[in-house]
């Protein structure tokens, strides 16, 4: 996802250390700090949970490309053949970042193949690729404090 | 220079008088324009008056001039908005272009992510906030000023210039694969809505937080026009009732009243009647639209140098919101198509 982690916090750096003109001095800054204490907040959980949840969703896709060779799920899959047998070797969250950028960028169009399947088993499979969807957006949703 | 003299010099050539600037303050909130309140000081006394001027970089891209004439279509007609004043699309008093219009002292607009911001008033500013909408929904866009730059597509053709507008934004800013915004545009492309009822003008970003209300149940302003477009006024609708903007409630929509009053509230005002199947159209398309906005607004952060962290915040914490909020949108639209044909 983008913004990543070390983008926003060397934002806030760059936010911090940048001296408002006079205009933008008072609320304006207190605003601006607001935000920056938000992202250093979730950037806290993004730190604890970002490459955990990163592998997890990678994992979850390399399954479904899995079954769907297997399977057969649509014409022309043996692009998602070695997606599927590729592990997360780099775990860095900029190497689970780009290794899930390939899956996802795979994924769409068999979403959208299995979209045009038609019958129960059309349907059950595009369940399936929503709920891995929904579930991998709430695994990386953020909390903010309070207000 | 500073600010305030380069805009003390501008209105002093546009009044012929001289002007001094005084309080120039920069108002917190909006990455689609610099909003500053000041005060115009002139031998004969002080008029408060605000200042939104193009930013170098921009969460949206929208046209100042659609802004403009939103407001000067609007505030003659009852909607509470500031006056405008002038706008200047010339970049060279203040280095971008730039708008004036009047102050409204005396109340805030609450932040989109408090919890229960408008307590215990709630009810009242609700019923407002939906009959304005209606309001505004139940306007001829032909006789406003705005007309004159916004061009009115066919009833037919409302929902897919709007979504091929934001397909194309996602197009130009996508960063990272976007599977479940372009599951959204596939299921939006497959399942149209009806034609509109009527051509309205859209303000476009009609929402919890972009008015201003006065602490004690009144609405003083409804801001942010910047995306005001004509029209399916049902876009409007599905874009307020959003649940990024219900402030993490579920039974009130907006954070202000259940969703069937909202409704009826709106239906009375505009004249218009909701039909169900189109307004679940329009919220699809209003998340998707939000997912769009702030895919762009982490492509302007990393663009921008990362100097601005309400576009990081936006690019990062809403578009997160805004996917759980399609995910779910689309398994239900799912499972209920799977129960109809059972």
């Amino acid at each position: 996802m983008t913004p990543n982690l070390p983008e926003l916090l060397m934002g806030n750096l760059i936010a911090i250390s940048t001296p408002p003109p006079p205009e933008s001095a008072g609320e304006f800054a207190g605003g601006r700090i607001g935000v920056i204490g938000m992202i250093s907040f979730m950037a806290a959980q993004e730190a604890e949970k970002g490459v955990a949840v990163r592998v997890a969703e990678n994992r979850a896709i390399r399954a479904l490309f899995a079954d769907a060779v297997k399977e057969g799920w649509a014409p022309s899959l043996a692009s998602l053949d070695a997606l599927a047998k590729g592990e997360d070797d780099d775990l860095t969250l900029s190497g689970v970042d780009a290794a899930n950028a390939t899956l996802r960028r795979a994924l769409i169009p068999l979403h959208a193949a299995i979209e045009d399947a038609p019958g129960a088993e059309g349907r059950a499979r595009e369940v399936r690729i929503l709920k891995l969807l929904r579930e991998g957006a709430q695994s990386r949703a953020l909390s903010l404090p309070g207000m | 220079m500073t600010l305030a003299d380069q805009l003390g010099g501008y209105l002093s050539d546009l009044w012929s008088e001289i002007v001094v600037v005084e309080n120039l303050s920069r108002i917190p909130g909006g990455a689609s324009r610099e909003t500053y309140r000041f005060d115009a000081v002139t031998k004969t006394g002080s008029r408060g008056l605000i200042l939104r001027r193009d930013p170098a970089d921009s969460l949206i891209d929208t046209d100042r001039r659609v802004e403009y004439l939103a407001y000067e279509s609007f505030h003659p007609l009852g909607i509470p908005t500031p006056e405008p004043i002038k706008l200047e699309v010339a970049a060279a008093a203040l280095e971008r272009p730039f708008f004036l219009m009047s102050r409204i002292e005396g109340g805030a607009a609450a932040s989109p992510f408090a919890i229960d911001p408008y307590a215990p008033h709630a009810a009242t500013i609700g019923e407002q906030f939906f009959t304005l909408l209606g309001r505004i929904a139940a306007a001829d866009p032909q006789a406003l000023p705005i007309s004159t730059v916004c061009e009115a597509p066919a009833l037919g053709a409302c929902w897919s210039r709007e979504l091929a507008h934001w397909e194309r934004e996602l197009d130009k800013d996508e960063l990272h694969p976007q599977p479940i915004a372009r599951a959204a545009i596939r299921w939006l492309r497959r399942n149209p809505p009806p034609p509109a009822q009527k051509i309205s003008v859209v303000h476009g970003d009609y929402r919890s937080g972009n008015f201003m209300h006065d602490g004690a149940g009144r609405i003083l302003a409804v801001l942010d026009w910047e995306m005001a477009h004509l029209g399916d006024p049902l876009e409007d609708l599905g874009w307020a009732i959003d649940p990024l903007w219900s402030h993490f409630e579920t039974e009130r929509v907006s954070g202000l009243l259940p969703r069937a009053e909202a409704i009826a509230l709106w239906e009375k005002a505009s004249g218009l009647t909701v039909d169900p199947a189109a307004l679940a159209w329009w919220e699809l398309f209003s998340s998707f639209k939000g997912l769009v906005i702030w895919v762009s607004a982490a492509r302007s952060y990393r663009d921008g140098g990362m100097s601005d962290p309400v576009l990081g915040f936006s690019g990062w914490y809403t578009a997160r919101r805004h996917d759980v909020i399609i995910a779910e949108r689309l398994e239900k639209l799912l499972a209920d198509r799977m129960e109809k044909a059972a």
